[in-house]
């Protein structure tokens, strides 16, 4: 029983929650970058949270169904079919024996979420499927998703299909706010430097992929040039000599001798996973109490 | 011993602001304090050369109790100690894989032998682990051999290549783009999927690198 990949997709990895207590070694977390369409995903399926799931970063995915099951898409917008029958994101499809499924062209966003019940029964590989290429961790051989590769699942019978409401849903705009906390170094940045940075608009550039985001815009001083090397958390804010922040996030290198003028709130980071090049960002600073008290708010709302 | 924030559930403290021994003794006192207290609500360590990033689970501790916790649970009193693991390298120091040994020569006056002997008779300290899983930064070569960066950094350094850097050493665990001075090769796998750590090396462990000869090297697996 299983899923079998019948075309080649351009970049589709399997990735859970991430690697985690490894980095002291220099292994990177990895994981979904978007937690919130993969946790919609999971509950949609009545799965346990941090089942495994398909991260689709290009068009055109296709799967045989070995087994009979339900799947989800969710994440970016996309064209979805089940048998060339056109269906709707962010709902349980039952799937059987035969039926093909096609993850189509991405419409809105950037990265789709393709679950199963009971998610792929793939060995982990020190705690995590995330598949991290540069690492050979994870996924299936440490790589990304082939034509022919079989993604092993359990059959589950369906008597009622599952919706998230449509207020829940996404919608992907071509500006985002991400909210702040001023953190590391922040003490190295002048204050109208901090100031131009809150104030200014910046273009996502092509250097966008799941290590990092790197950012185009005002050029932000730094009192220093660089620093010992140290660990960097998930949304740190560098800072390199030419002034153009880049935004670090699950596949970040794990030590780092830039600047960080402080770090995005993780929250905020899952919506920048579904923006595309040119989209405008702006930050506003956030305290770090209430930072945290919103990020708890976040992951409670799936617990309930 | 200075606390920072870093994010929403992460928290970086320093313990000093230069890179020398004593910082990271205290570095390494620390780590591995934590490490043995298991505490809950840990979720990742980064030690570095001079801090260490924690990040906790924020339903366990706010930024304030975190802070109140650590300083609990941070002894850095107590005698230096020599119980250190050391880890030892086998090492082909030969001009077909030390492929800057010949330059260096030129540049710091001394023979390759020479070289060879000032590299392998000094005791490092892993100071840091990343750059590339598996990769630690071993400190200090001796000022005679210390060189500077590539100007151009090779787009491929082999797997298991030993290497300096002004006064820091290290071994590639795998190929990559990578601008130190390439001194010899090791076949001893750094980063290594079968092993339970998955590196023989860990912040705190010391590093001694053993000249072997080139039969010695190509009998363990090496390749000219």
């Amino acid at each position: 029983m299983s899923l079998e990949v019948i075309n080649a997709p351009l970049f589709a990895t399997l990735q859970d929650k991430g690697r985690f207590s490894y980095t002291s070694i220099g292994v990177t977390n990895s994981g979904v970058m978007d937690e919130y369409s993969y946790l919609y995903a999971n509950k949609i399926l009545e799965n346990s949270l941090d089942t495994n799931i398909i991260e689709i970063s290009f068009s055109n995915v296709m799967f045989k169904s070995n087994v009979n099951t339900a799947v989800v898409i969710t994440g970016a917008k996309c064209e979805f079919f089940i048998n060339d029958i056109a269906k709707r994101g962010w709902q349980l499809h039952v799937v059987k024996v035969g039926d093909i499924i096609k993850i189509g062209k991405i419409l809105e966003g950037t990265r789709v979420y393709f679950g199963v019940k009971g998610g792929f029964d793939v060995e982990k590989e020190f705690g995590s499927n995330a598949t991290t290429i540069k690492e050979e961790l994870g996924g299936l051989n440490g790589d990304k998703l082939k034509k022919g590769d079989i993604l092993p699942c359990k059959s589950s019978t369906f008597k009622h299909t599952i919706r998230l409401k449509d207020k829940y849903i996404p919608i992907f705009k071509n500006e985002l706010v991400l909210r702040v906390i001023l953190s590391y170094q922040d003490d190295s940045f002048q204050e109208q430097e901090i100031k131009k940075f809150f104030s200014s608009t910046y273009n996502v550039t092509n250097e966008f992929n799941r290590m990092g985001c790197k950012l185009q815009g005002d050029k932000i001083a730094c009192d220093i040039n660089g620093i010992i090397s140290e660990g960097i958390t998930f949304g740190a804010i560098q800072i390199p000599s030419d002034g153009q922040p880049i935004i670090l996030l699950k596949d970040r290198q794990t030590i780092g001798g830039y600047p960080k003028i402080g770090s995005v709130l993780s929250i905020d980071c899952f919506k920048l996973a579904q923006v595309k090049p040119n989209c405008k960002i702006s930050f506003n600073p956030i305290s770090i109490e209430e930072a945290q008290s919103k990020h708890k708010e976040f992951y409670k709302s799936f617990s309930v | 011993m200075q606390f920072k924030l870093a994010s929403v559930d992460s928290i970086i403290i320093y313990f000093g602001n230069e890179i020398n021994q004593n910082i990271a003794q205290k570095v390494k006192r620390a780590y591995l304090g934590l490490k043995e207290l298991n505490l809950d609500g840990i979720i990742e360590m980064i030690p570095s050369y001079t801090s260490i990033l924690i990040t906790y689970d924020i339903f366990t501790y706010d930024y304030k109790s975190i802070q109140k916790q650590l300083k609990k649970s941070i002894n850095l009193e107590g005698k230096e100690t020599n119980d250190a693991k050391v880890v030892s390298i086998d090492v082909y120091y030969g001009t077909e894989v030390g492929l800057d040994l010949e330059n260096m020569s030129v540049c710091t006056k001394l023979s390759i032998d020479e070289i060879i002997e000032i590299h392998s008779s000094v005791l490092y300290d892993v100071y840091a682990i990343g750059f590339l899983p598996g990769f630690a930064y071993l400190a200090s070569v001796d000022e005679r051999i210390a060189q500077p960066r590539l100007s151009s950094p090779r787009k491929k350094i082999p797997k298991g290549s030993i290497a300096i850097a002004d006064t820091q050493t290290a071994v590639y665990p795998q190929d990559s783009p990578g601008g130190w001075n390439i001194i010899g090769q090791t076949t001893r796998e750094l980063f290594d999927k079968k092993l339970d750590t998955l590196s023989p090396l860990s912040v705190g462990n010391k590093v001694k690198f053993n000249p072997i000869s080139k039969s010695e090297f190509i009998k363990q697996g090496g390749v000219l």
